[in-house]
């Protein structure tokens, strides 16, 4: 069995230091006519995800030749959590800034790193996630897409889906087989950075149950896509897209995803609600603050170069079934449902949304079967 | 190695070496293990959190995760937190056995008092008992001698016993710099210093049945099923040792009550859930007086109880949250 550790790590003084600054800039930036909404897939906004970046705060833990703000996870952390509390519209270069960025300045070319890194950083180059298939959710490893080498390139062939924001953002970073399924199923799969925009690729939006346009199919039909384009080594995409576990799945996004419901609800109650009222909201407020010490202890674990994958899938599974069990828990707490209250339309939005929260990222099946192997159980 | 790390590994040994199922199941029926505790007594450890050791609260909270691991069936948390008390009073030192109450019942003019206290560990068999009272606090020494002690036991079979007294106490010394409710608060944390540690020890007693056990013609780890109740038990006991963690880290700053507050509570719900499916994972076997599983889990459940349950911190934590009002909530969480 292997030991879960999460280390006695507090956030540093410098990181704090930030704290009011983000503060401030939220007041300033937050645009007045959507409801704030915690989620993070929620608010594709370019003009926000800008005047974010001239902040200097996404890229912030990337080398500042590469445009980066050469700053702490600590660091990150912070202004991470303070934009999700806030509700800030910051899908548009969440992806971007969580896990394309860094893979390119791991495994990508230095002329990859050149072209896209400091463009994120500038909050002008978007990505998507180009992982699930029709035929392939949690089975990544069967993934049916094809990239054939033909002159200078590949060729791709296969459809991509669930892939949020596509329609909006700029690159998707597909995973790709490269070559045939072998006895090793992980092998000959490569991750191709393709232009969304590009020919022979179709982005067509799929409905949400919310009546949201969020996620799309990605069709590709022989599409080009240069070698230049190749991340890493073609047949090592399966480690690439499994070493940045740690950064996908351990952030404050895993559990603050119902946060405005909270919000909402403590300025529907009042002041001085009653004894059960204040235990239901004394309660979700020791699960955040457990989990937020969770949070940043893997956020240490970055931070010293270590590599937390079980730690961090530790606090999403705790995380993503908290975020869940937030609009029910305080849908039943509320003593009446206010018509046309911020609580009342907050909650359905959340609700509407929740169901998601346990399988993007990683369902919370899968999540359970990575703990257990960490346990020494399979 | 660290001088603290030392100290842990010493107490590990101890609490292994002593801490069998003979002795916990005799220590159920009220015999008080007195070789244990003298050597225990001997290796100093109950002085961890004095001035004259040079130890801290925060190396007595890690050595309560131990004691937890083992169920360690003495009054270890209540003479870490006395003589630590004592330390804070400049009380002479003494050569005693010393357990911890909180009086529950107070009333007295001049000298002569009247005070009772209810669900003291061990009060029958130890020679003092210390509690605070006032404004600023005075720290007061009880003989057992002179007291009226009702033996009791709590859901586990701990000692919990009920101690009257009429008469002069000992004020053995004074302190400003902590309040009875700061006691009740370091007896609420010891509480979940020791569920941490018995959840560890439920979740690991739990993988290796899973992975001895056959049924089916498997092991019952190989079903997934069990993996996935064994997955969520990891959740709990480690969103329970990082709360833990956390409000000891607080100690002595003033966001230490909101910690303490947010630990217990969210400790005491992970021993609800851990104990029930660790006993699901054992099956009848775990039922049985005979396996060892339950004197980890029924002292879960007995400790959560213990210095304020679930609601009671959920309540003040939640009423400190709100106070600050909606857009304030989030300020609460993070503490600034």
């Amino acid at each position: 069995m292997q030991a879960l550790k999460f280390d006695d790590i507090a956030l540093p003084p410098e990181a704090e230091a930030l704290r009011g600054e983000v503060r401030a800039f939220i007041e300033r930036a937050m645009p007045q006519d959507t409801l704030p909404d915690s989620d993070f897939n929620q608010g594709h906004d370019p003009a926000f995800s800008k005047a974010l970046a001239e902040q200097g705060w996404i890229g912030m833990t990337w080398p500042t030749r590469y445009g980066g703000g050469g700053r702490t996870f600590f660091e990150r952390y912070v202004v991470t959590e303070e934009l999700l509390a806030a509700g800030a519209p910051v899908s548009a270069h969440w992806i971007a800034d969580r896990q394309s960025g860094p893979l390119l300045l791991r495994y990508g070319t230095e002329a990859q790193r050149e072209r896209f890194v400091p463009a994120i950083a500038r909050g002008e180059c978007f990505f998507s996630i180009g992982m699930s298939e029709p035929d392939s959710g949690s089975d990544l490893a069967s993934v049916r897409t094809r990239a054939e080498r033909r002159g200078e390139g590949y060729v791709v062939n296969g459809t991509k889906v669930w892939t949020t924001d596509a329609q909006r953002n700029h690159f998707i970073i597909a995973l790709v087989r490269t070559s045939q399924t072998s006895e090793n199923r992980h092998a000959g799969l490569s991750q191709l950075i393709i232009d969304l925009k590009g020919p022979g690729v179709t982005v067509r939006p799929i409905r949400n149950l919310a009546g949201d346009e969020d996620f799309n199919e990605v069709v590709f039909e022989n599409c080009f896509v240069g070698a230049d384009m190749l991340v890493g080594s073609e047949g090592n995409g399966w480690e690439q897209v499994t070493s940045e576990l740690g950064y996908e799945r351990s952030g404050p996004e895993r559990f603050l995803s119902a946060f405005r419901v909270l919000v909402e609800f403590v300025r529907a109650v009042g002041p001085d609600p009653d004894d059960h009222v204040a235990a239901v909201v004394g309660r979700l407020v020791s699960h955040l603050m457990t989990l937020r010490a969770m949070s940043i202890s893997v956020a240490g674990m970055l931070q010293q170069g270590q590599n937390p994958a079980l730690e961090a899938a530790l606090v999403k599974a705790l995380g993503n079934d908290f975020e869940k069990s937030v609009p029910e828990i305080l849908r039943v707490a509320a003593p009446h449902l206010e018509e046309g209250s911020r609580f009342r339309a907050t909650l359905a939005q959340t609700l509407l949304h929740a169901p998601s929260f346990t399988l993007r990222g990683g369902t919370r099946e899968i999540l359970r079967g990575v703990i257990a192997r960490g346990l020494g159980l399979r | 190695m660290s001088e603290t790390q030392l100290m842990l590994d010493t107490a590990e040994r101890i609490f292994a070496d002593h801490c069998d199922k003979a002795l916990l199941d005799a220590a159920e029926t009220g015999a008080f293990p007195r070789e244990l505790w003298k050597v225990i007594a001997e290796s100093g450890l109950p002085l961890l959190a004095t001035p004259e050791i040079g130890g801290s609260l925060t190396d007595a909270f890690r050595l309560l995760r131990v004691a937890g691991r083992h169920a360690v069936p003495v009054p270890l948390a209540e003479a870490l937190i006395a003589n630590h008390l004592m330390g804070l009073g400049n009380c002479a030192p003494r050569a005693s056995t010393v357990t911890l109450g909180i009086a529950d019942s107070y009333s007295g003019e001049g000298a002569e008092v009247s005070v009772s206290l209810s669900s003291v560990p061990w009060a029958r068999s130890v020679d003092q008992v210390c509690y605070v009272i006032g404004d600023p606090v005075e720290i007061i020494l009880l003989d057992v001698a002179d007291c009226d002690v009702t033996p009791g036991a709590n859901i586990a079979g701990e000692a919990r016993d009920r101690v009257s007294f009429l008469g002069v106490p000992d004020r053995c010394g004074s302190s400003e710099t902590i309040t009875v409710e700061t006691v009740f608060e370091l007896m609420a944390l010891s509480r979940c210093a020791l569920m941490s540690g018995a959840l560890e020890r439920c979740l690991e007693l739990s993988c290796d049945y899973a992975m001895e056990r056959k049924q089916f013609g498997r092991e019952l780890a190989k079903f997934q099923a069990i993996q996935h109740q064994l997955a969520v038990m990891a959740c709990e006991v480690a969103a329970a040792g990082r709360a833990t963690d956390a409000a000891i880290g607080c100690l002595g700053e003033s966001r230490f009550v909101a910690m303490v507050a947010s630990a217990k509570s969210r400790v005491g719900e992970a021993a609800g859930v851990v104990a029930e499916i660790a006993h699901q994972v054992h099956g009848a076997m775990g039922y049985t007086h005979e396996h060892r599983l339950h004197h980890f889990t029924r002292r879960l459940l007995a400790w959560r109880d213990e210095y304020g349950r679930e609601t009671y911190w959920q309540q003040r934590l939640g009423r400190d949250a709100i106070a600050g009002g909606a857009d304030a909530t989030w300020a609460f969480i993070v503490g600034r």
